[in-house]
Order: C-alpha cells, then sequence, then structure tokens
C-alpha cells in the first residue's frame, strides 16, 4: 500500500500533461493534400482517389504511350491535345478537372503534349484566347487542329452486406487518334473502398 | 494448475481471433527466368524499422523506353503472414540533382497480402529526370 502511495506521486507529474492535452478545444489542422492523412470516406471520391486515379492514368499514358514511341506529333512539335466530354455516371456531383488537370499538367511537362485551351466541350477554358483564335481565322490564320482528344468516364458501383459498405469508382480513358477516330491509348483503375456505417467519414 | 485450463482456453481463443488476419499467397514462377532485369544498387535510409520488418524491399531495377523516360520498378515484400497496409510515392531529380515537380507526387496507399509481394512502378515524368527516390510510409489512419 505504502509502495502504490509513493508511485501515485511519481506519476502524477506525468498524467498531469495529459490532462491537458484532454481539455483542449478541438483545433482544424491543415493536412497535405499529398500525404496519407487526408480523410477517406466510403461513399464519394476523396483526395487520395483523384491522386491514385491520376497516378495510375499518367504512368500508363507516360509508359504505354509516350515512352512507347507511340505518340505522333506534327515535324518538330508537340502534338496538341483537346479534352473531350468525361461522363459522370456517380451518385455524386463531381468536378472531374481534379483528374484531367493533374493528367494536363503531367503531360505539357514532357515537352511532348500540349493542351488546347480554346476547345472544349461546354464551354472553352480561355475565352479571351477563343475570340484572338476567332479573330485570327478571318485575318487568314488557320487555327491548328488536334491531333489528339482525351474523354472518359467515372462509374460508382455500391453494394452492402450487413453492415459493411462498399464502393468501387471505375475511372476509364481513352485518347482518341484525330482524324482517324481510333483510340491510340485507354486505360481503367478501380478504386474500391470498404467501411462500416460507424467508420470515419459519411457514407 | 487451476489456471491452466483457462491458459489452453485464452491461448486457443487468441489463435482462432488471428486465424482471418492470416491469409497468405502461394505464388508460381519460371524456375529459370528469360527476362533479365537491369538491377540497380540501392542505397536505403530506415527510419521506422517496424515498417520494414514488415514491408521489405527485394530489389530495384530500371529500364529506358524509346520515348526517353526511365522506368522504375521496385519490388516490395511483405514478410508479415497478415495484410500490410502502407503508402508509397516516387521523387524524381534532374542530373543536377534538383527535385522535378509532378502533378501526383502524393502519398499512394498500397496493401499486401501475407507474404505478398508486388511491384511499385513508376515512370519518370520529363526525358531529364536521371534519378529517383521511392518512400514508404506506414498507414496512418
Amino acid at each position: 500500500m505504502k509502495l502504490l502511495r509513493k508511485t501515485s506521486w511519481l506519476l502524477l507529474p506525468v498524467c498531469a500533461p495529459l490532462c491537458f492535452i484532454g481539455c483542449a478545444t478541438p483545433q482544424a489542422t491543415r493536412v497535405d493534400s499529398a500525404g496519407g492523412r487526408s480523410l477517406t470516406t466510403v461513399r464519394g471520391i476523396n483526395m487520395q482517389d483523384w491522386n491514385d486515379a491520376a497516378d495510375t492514368m499518367i504512368n500508363s499514358l507516360r509508359e504505354n504511350f509516350i515512352n512507347a514511341g507511340k505518340l505522333q506529333a506534327p515535324e518538330g512539335k508537340p502534338a496538341l491535345l483537346a479534352i473531350s466530354r468525361i461522363v459522370n455516371n456517380t451518385g455524386t456531383q463531381i468536378d472531374t478537372d481534379l483528374l484531367v488537370k493533374k493528367i494536363q499538367i503531367a503531360l505539357s511537362r514532357t515537352d511532348k503534349v500540349v493542351t488546347s485551351t480554346t476547345i472544349g466541350v461546354g464551354g472553352v477554358a480561355d475565352v479571351i484566347a477563343e475570340e484572338e483564335k476567332r479573330r485570327a481565322r478571318l485575318l487568314g490564320v488557320e487555327p491548328s487542329r488536334p491531333n489528339y482528344t482525351l474523354s472518359g468516364k467515372i462509374i460508382e458501383q455500391t453494394a452492402r452486406a450487413g453492415n459493411v459498405r462498399e464502393a468501387s469508382y471505375v475511372f476509364q480513358l481513352s485518347l482518341t487518334k484525330i482524324p482517324e477516330g481510333v483510340a491510340a491509348w485507354e486505360e481503367e483503375r478501380t478504386i474500391t473502398k470498404q467501411g462500416t456505417r460507424g467508420s470515419v467519414g459519411v457514407w | 494448475m487451476r489456471i491452466l485450463p483457462f491458459f489452453i482456453i485464452g491461448v486457443a481463443l487468441v489463435a482462432l481471433a488471428a486465424l482471418p488476419g492470416c491469409t497468405t499467397v502461394n505464388t508460381v514462377e519460371r524456375a529459370q527466368p528469360i527476362a533479365q532485369r537491369q538491377m540497380v544498387d540501392d542505397k536505403r535510409i530506415v527510419t521506422d524499422s517496424s515498417l520494414n520488418r514488415r514491408v521489405q524491399i527485394v530489389g530495384v531495377n530500371q529500364s529506358n523506353g524509346a520515348g526517353g523516360l526511365l522506368k522504375v520498378q521496385v519490388e516490395v515484400l511483405n514478410t508479415t503472414r497478415s495484410l500490410q497496409h502502407f503508402n508509397y510515392k516516387f521523387e524524381w531529380f534532374d542530373e543536377s540533382g534538383t527535385v522535378i515537380g509532378t502533378p501526383t507526387s502524393a502519398f499512394l496507399p498500397r496493401q499486401l497480402e501475407g507474404k505478398e509481394s508486388m511491384f511499385l512502378t513508376a515512370t519518370a515524368p520529363t526525358a531529364i529526370a536521371k534519378d529517383f527516390r521511392l518512400k514508404l510510409l506506414q498507414d496512418l489512419r
């Protein structure tokens, strides 16, 4: 009993700071979006999923298309890529630029591909550049036509067994050669997440 | 002596509980592989010895494609008999050792079944990338 009393006094300075930590008000903390600490939910595409899908697509493009010598570009110029429709077949509204923009950046860094900002589905990325292009056409300057278009689809598949819920997100992309209209490169990446109702995040 | 039966039951329960987590992978491959890998001498800096014990790097090899981009392949092995989660990230450097930023310079989650090996592959973001570094991080969730 005496020993217990002695040791409990010794434990006090160790335990006291722990109590303070427990009393601290919860604070918002900034986490690295490229790190492994961002939140993961079963339902919905999280930052890690976008990074994962983009990494697979970019690696495949570099390895199976560019590095394999399949990229065909005009003499001495990089190939021109136009972004076509990326269909969202998931139950939630998503901005497909979270995937496409990463691919555009990665391709432009290879110095072998440039992306058009004046050709696009449902509106161009740069309105001023589009206006200038129209003006140049009136002056007889023929604008460059794209050599490739990028299109794709994001599909959601859900399942449930008892308390366990599962969501799969399938990312499909195709690079089409213009004017032939044939797929020059295709890739698919499926990300599956499982969790219970009580797990982190919102179902 | 009275404790012994309880001890045996306890050990049996722990063993039963551990069973679902111990699923290992069996593999088969050509005894004399035709493909010859161009292995790379690597330098390893281990700060998380626990992760290093569970997920080990078996070897690193590289190749160059027609497009002039360096391709790296790292074989990792789960040395344990249970499922292991980890994150990895490749970094690329140019000739002067300056890091080359990419839009996907992020830790990517992967999982390995017991005794399973996996190849982590990456192709250099640009032709000026001459060196690489692979970072392995334990699952943070």
